[in-house]
């Protein structure tokens, strides 16, 4: 299967500190990927290296054959809107917009806002029902499948999950990883998603463990 | 929904959430444009009425012909000089007029005598109506002159035991003028030594058909100067010297130009203030929505979209502003117009682009430091709330 993710000696440095050391990693088109390690292993650093949020300062990484060191500023904006979509820990929702409204601003940037289809999103996440709430009217869960339509909504190639489950409850979790699991399942993305829960990392397809930036160990958990 | 639509829907969404900001940015601008309005009203108003007032005072140039100048002498000798009565002619003095663009009113004056009983007395033909426009100032004992009627002057009159209504005849130098005074004119000046006929008729008697030895011409400068208005008249009447009459409409004008530099200096101190206080207004609320910001960057905004939305918001707050600045603004001039000059602020609809342009300028150039640093915030960091 063609790789969506090829990182090869990638790096990431913040003057002396050594976030990330030499990283070589494949990650196949349609493989669910868990991130796990401790604070400060250079998971959080990682994700935001393959969400173009973030330049290396070594080796290459290339998304879909798109080599993101060598994409200006604007040219990663266009790779983050086109190519991936990124479910955050904190839910990051603008507190202003309703839940159809925050769906509708990633279209904005992408092409042009579509109401139907921003609904059509909410609703395959199951909240067909919260269309005009704002976030704080939101429950946890609720704002985080808010997160998830949003991240879906301009149809990526590759989802990012930052700890997306850290703030939600034992029920909570497993329904947005439901959720994901559905999605997935329909739309055939890719994931990579950092997590510090055994639980949820058992939903994906493989494991990576980090430590100190390195990547320490790999485990298969179901063939992809 | 189109782009720009839904981008008009969120800039308003947001300036309603922040409605607290929104507001203080709002009185600023407001105030900062209504003052501009207001200034700018005031100085209108005070130049139409200081451009009334002056006018009270008659005539501001005059345009006498050359007078030709013969140098008396012998040898080494030499005496002076003496000057022969010189003439301007009415159609010249009218075409210079034309051509020149002086817009004003003016009165034709010819100097002259007549002679009653024996005795030579000075006067001057001018056409009564206007004089009588021209000088609002003389006061008139008895009428002023209709056909065939003369003015006497107030000091000239007692000496010659002239009364309005009396009936003289005056010997002039194509024959007798027979006419009667219709009043007394008192000026305070040399009219008052002088008998006031007819234009046409002194013209006749001293055959000098169409022909003045002076014009007095009341300029209006607009928004130049007076200066300026003379030599564009003396620029097209060659044998004449335009000259200004008196200082009053300089001084005038210099006093209206330095209480306009004033208010111009005023309006700028104010709109630098207003200024700062809009940038550092927009700074706090850019360091507010960091986070927004960053994640509108994550999802793949560009700079030129953040740039579009953070720029939009300041218009829009700069249009409301302008919009209600000019209103504030016709209020203030109003107040002030008439408590200090006693005189009513016309509404000038070409100030609401002024004010509205004052406004949209000042909250964007209040914002180009925020949205420099929209521009450079990183959208990790700005995430994660550093």
């Amino acid at each position: 299967m063609a790789a969506i993710i090829e990182t090869s000696g990638l790096t990431r440095s913040y003057g002396d500190i050594c976030a990330l050391k030499p990283l070589d990693l494949c990650v196949p088109e349609g493989e669910w990927l868990t991130v796990m390690g401790h604070s400060g292993s250079g998971k959080s650093t990682l994700l935001n290296l393959l969400g173009g949020l973030d330049r290396p300062t070594g080796g290459s990484i290339q998304v879909r054959g798109t080599d993101l060191a060598s994409l200006s500023e604007d040219g990663l904006a266009r790779f983050r809107r086109d190519c991936v979509g990124i479910i955050f820990q904190q839910h990051h929702l603008i507190p202003y917009l309703t839940a159809l409204e925050n769906v509708m601003m990633s279209q904005y940037f992408h092409s042009v806002p579509d109401e139907a289809e921003a609904r059509h999103a909410l609703e395959r996440v199951g909240l067909g029902h919260r269309l005009k709430n704002r976030p704080g009217e939101l429950s946890g869960g609720e704002q985080q499948r808010v997160c998830i339509a949003r991240a879906i909504i301009n149809s990526p190639r590759l989802l990012l999950g930052d700890e997306p489950t850290g703030n939600l409850d034992h029920k909570s979790t497993t329904m947005v990883m439901e959720l994901l699991r559905e999605l997935r399942d329909e739309d055939r993305f890719s994931i990579v998603m950092v997590t510090h829960n055994q639980e949820v990392a058992a939903w994906g397809d493989r494991t990576i463990h980090m430590d100190d930036g390195c990547l320490v160990r790999e485990e298969r958990i179901k063939a992809c | 929904m189109n782009k720009r639509r839904w981008l008009a829907h969120i800039v308003f969404r947001a300036l309603v959430h922040r409605r607290g900001r929104t507001l203080l940015l709002l009185a600023v601008l407001t105030l900062a444009s209504s003052l501009a309005t207001a200034l700018g009203l005031v100085s209108a108003s005070m130049r139409a009425r200081v451009a009334e007032e002056t006018r009270k005072y008659g005539a501001n140039l005059v345009v006498v012909p050359e007078s030709a100048r013969v140098e008396v002498g012998s040898g080494g000798l030499h005496f002076g000089a003496i000057g022969e009565p010189a003439y301007l002619s009415q159609e010249q003095f009218l075409t210079a007029l034309a051509k020149s663009g002086v817009k004003g009113d003016y009165s034709f004056h010819l100097e002259g005598a007549l002679t009653l009983k024996g005795v030579e007395i000075p006067c001057e033909g001018v056409d009564f109506a206007q004089v009588r426009r021209l000088s609002p100032w003389w006061q008139v004992d008895g009428d002023w002159p209709r056909e065939g009627e003369v003015l006497g002057g107030g000091d000239l009159t007692p000496r010659h035991h002239v009364h309005p209504g009396d009936l003289f005849e005056f010997g002039g130098g194509k024959g007798v003028v027979r006419t009667r005074v219709s009043g007394v004119v008192t000026t305070g000046g040399d009219e008052d030594d002088t008998l006031f006929i007819d234009l046409k008729e002194l013209q006749e008697q001293m055959g000098r058909p169409g022909q003045v030895s002076e014009v007095r011409l009341l300029a209006d400068p607009g928004n130049g100067s007076l200066k300026d208005q003379a030599a564009l008249l003396q620029r097209h009447l060659s044998g004449a010297v335009v000259k200004e009459l008196r200082q009053v409409g300089r001084t005038s004008e210099d006093l209206l130009g330095k209480v306009q530099l004033l208010m111009l200096l005023v309006t700028a101190v104010v709109l630098v203030t207003a200024g700062s206080s809009v940038a550092g207004t927009m700074s706090t609320t850019v360091l507010e929505r960091g986070k927004e910001i960053g994640l509108m960057k994550a999802m793949g905004g560009s700079r030129w979209d953040l740039l579009k939305i953070f720029s939009a918001e300041a218009l829009l707050l700069g249009v409301g502003a302008g919009v209600g600045g000019f209103l504030l603004g016709v209020v203030i001039a109003k107040f002030v117009a008439h408590s200090v000059f006693a005189a009513d602020a016309a509404l000038r609809l070409e100030f609401l682009p002024v004010a509205v342009g004052v406004s949209m300028l000042l909250a964007l150039a209040g914002s180009v430091g925020p949205l420099l640093s929209v521009f450079r915030l990183d959208p990790v960091q700005s995430l994660r709330g550093e």
